[in-house]
């Protein structure tokens, strides 16, 4: 931010009609900034880099990395169609398939697991033939995926489907009838368009993801991602065992967070 | 024929929003689709373009049978009420989008990008994006981006409406050069029936989902083939009484009788009927009930001098005389008329009291009581009779359409809030 924009700002606020949504909205910030500053001063003494320097730590480290881009991908690949066809068609039945899609957000994680382990479980016909198969679905990373994904996707269709809806389907039409295909409307058109909300969609998913706690618990508690290693740790050892893993986790996601909008911000850049 | 709608029929669920439509369209002619709102007019662009496919009938463009086949493969240009330009690709970009389709090659690309931009003149804004445009630059680009694909067909649906009336006027003029520049087959949708009159070699005038008229714009407006027509594409008067001949039809109304010079009717003596007529078709003249002065007859070529000559006159007898000398040549064949009417031989004109007067701006509606309960409604440019005076109103060769006792009935309900509705008494 520029000094001058910062110079403004008071400024502004000093209005007294922004001064109610104001000191509201400073409730909020402070309410977050606290506990946030209070952990991170536990910073010093509890030695982060010793903590991240132990062979488990690393090891939950690379299974989030590995296992939360991968979630996301695989619900943004199905999760982008479904919600154009959501924007663009309906159908009998369209409520239902909404409300499921929806359904994990309201459930509590740690039912979604459970749910998923009634699924997908070792002793289910779909359980036992994948692990005969050699891909074990609980208590594997494979297992990690699953649960970070039924968590995580409804975030990239929801926030995606609000973003094709907000494209006037004339310009789609005016595609077709300029010579494009629906493939090749929806790659020129629909998708530049949502670029946005997808994108956005995109780093909720992730950041749900590689936070997701309480199915994975459920479906696989190992291998250990960051997330369930950081519960271990605070069983045995309290608050301060789990800075090291916490601020990996934090520093992970501000990463992602910032490249993503990078990426994002150029695209709207090009919007105009 | 390049485009062609054989029985076209649409439902939605239970609604039937095209019924049964046909009409065609020839090369290079400009067709004009006017009807209110809900008519059933974007449904059918939809389904010409092909963005809908028709629960019934075929669509076919250059002869071949279209019905069931994608938009990419039409050779449609779209133009809509909304700007549907990419908001991320410039203007270049977006004209050259359909080009890139049909694709001949890059610099090809570029000459036809190039000059559909002069075209439209907006050669200029070529690397603007649509978001800094202007919405009459944003509609012109438009034109650009359908037209540059050379398709064999152009859609407009509604392009017009969303302006404001000085654009409005401007772009209905750049559509009207575009189309004599490149020749170019169009459909022109709207529900505004000025800009229809304006701008189509043919209109097509639709009413709940059906084909009410076609015809050119003068004929469908002079002489409307139904009340519907008449009262859509224009203000409408009527007054009604029975026929009592025909060829020419002569029309008793009250203890007089009016001559229908150029009409025609299929009605048969005895039956009532509803004369309409166009308010500013209609001239309007002071009837003292010795000799007419001159005004009325002159009114038709000349109207805004001899009016007021003829109000001076009113005042101002001595001045007047001159002025009255001059017309009673003509003064004697309306006098011939009046006299005439008086002894209950039919006219074309009828007399009657002025009941009110409207400065409506650039005209007056005058409102004229006839016979005992009618009631006629006549537009002067300038100088309106005095509210009370005896006048008389003529009916000009073929000013005047003959309909049955049904006129209110079969107008549209929504088409009142386009058009001016039919003024009557009651």
């Amino acid at each position: 931010m520029s000094r001058e924009t910062s110079r403004s700002d008071p400024a502004s606020l000093r209005r007294p009609e922004l001064l109610v949504p104001a000191l509201l909205g400073g409730l909020v910030v402070v309410y977050v900034l606290v506990p946030v500053v209070a952990f991170l001063s536990r910073t010093g003494t509890a030695g982060v880099v010793a903590g991240l320097s132990e062979p488990g730590a690393q090891t939950a480290i690379r299974n989030s990395l590995l296992t939360a881009p991968v979630a996301t991908a695989v619900a943004t690949v199905s999760g982008v169609p479904l919600a154009y066809v959501l924007a663009r068609r309906s159908f009998p039945g369209k409520r239902l398939v909404e409300s499921l899609v929806v359904l994990p957000l309201v459930l509590p994680p740690v039912v979604g697991g459970a749910m998923l382990l009634t699924a997908v479980g070792r002793f289910t016909p779909i359980g036992r033939v994948a692990a005969a198969a050699g891909l074990p679905l609980t208590g594997s990373l494979l297992g990690v995926v699953l649960a970070q994904t039924f968590v995580a996707a409804p975030f990239v269709v929801v926030t995606a489907r609000a973003g094709f809806g907000a494209i006037d389907e004339r310009l789609e039409h005016a595609s077709r009838s300029l010579g494009y295909g629906p493939v090749a409307t929806f790659r020129n058109v629909s998708l530049p368009l949502a670029r946005g909300s997808i994108i956005a969609g995109v780093v909720l998913t992730f950041a749900r993801a590689i936070g997701e706690f309480g199915a994975t618990m459920m479906v696989a508690y190992n291998p250990r991602t960051m997330p369930t290693r950081i519960w271990v740790k605070f069983i045995s050892g309290g608050i301060d065992e789990i800075v090291p893993v916490a601020v990996a986790l934090l520093v992970v996601a501000l990463v992602v967070l910032t490249a993503v909008q990078r990426v994002g911000r150029v695209s709207t850049v090009v919007d105009r | 024929m390049t485009l062609e709608l054989d029985s076209v029929s649409h439902r939605y669920g239970g609604d039937l929003a095209v019924d049964d439509v046909s009409f065609g369209v020839d090369p290079g002619e400009l067709v004009g689709v006017v009807g209110p709102s809900g008519c059933g007019k974007t449904t059918l662009v939809r389904a010409i373009a092909g963005h809908l496919h028709p629960t019934a009938g075929r669509v076919l463009l250059r002869g071949r049978d279209v019905t069931g086949d994608p938009p990419e493969s039409r050779r449609i240009g779209l133009g809509f009420q909304e700007s549907t330009l990419y908001p991320h690709m410039t203007v270049a970009e977006n004209v050259a989008y359909g080009v890139a389709a049909r694709d001949d090659g890059p610099e090809r690309r570029e000459g036809v990008v190039s000059e559909h931009l002069e075209l439209v003149g907006l050669a200029d804004e070529r690397e603007a994006y649509p978001g800094s445009l202007s919405g009459g630059q944003r509609r012109r680009v438009e034109l650009a981006r359908a037209l540059a694909p050379e398709p064999d067909l152009l859609v407009l649906d509604e392009p017009l409406s969303a302006l404001d009336r000085a654009l409005r006027t401007r772009l209905r003029e750049e559509i009207d050069r575009l189309h004599r520049e490149t020749g170019v087959t169009t459909l022109f949708v709207t529900h505004d029936q000025t800009d229809a009159l304006a701008l189509s070699d043919r209109l097509v005038v639709m009413a709940r989902g059906r084909v009410a008229a076609v015809g050119t714009p003068r004929e469908l407006y002079e002489s409307p083939p139904t009340p519907f027509v008449a009262s859509f594409l224009g203000r409408s008067t009527v007054v009604r009484g029975r026929l009592v001949g025909t060829s020419p039809p002569r029309v008793a109304i009250g203890d007089t009788e009016l001559t229908v010079e150029g009409g025609n009717t299929d009605r048969s003596v005895g039956e009532t009927v509803t004369c309409h007529a166009r308010p500013r078709r209609l001239s309007v003249r002071s009837d003292d009930g010795t000799a007419s002065d001159g005004d009325g007859t002159a009114s038709d070529g000349d109207g805004t001098a001899s009016d007021g000559d003829g109000t001076a006159s009113d005042g101002n007898g001595t001045a007047s005389d001159g002025n009255g000398t001059a017309s009673d040549g003509n003064g004697t064949a309306s006098d011939g008329d009046g006299t005439a009417s008086d002894d209950g031989a039919s006219s074309q004109s009828l007399r009657g009291e002025v009941l009110a007067v409207e400065d409506a701006g650039r005209r007056y509606n005058v409102r004229v009581a006839v016979a005992s309960d009618e009631e006629l409604l006549i537009e002067r440019t300038a100088a309106p009779p005095s509210v009370g005076e005896s006048v008389a109103v003529d009916f000009p060769d073929g000013s005047v359409t003959l309909f049955g006792t049904d006129f209110e009935a079969s107008g549209d309900p929504e088409g009142g809030t386009a058009a001016t509705p039919p003024v009557r008494r009651d």
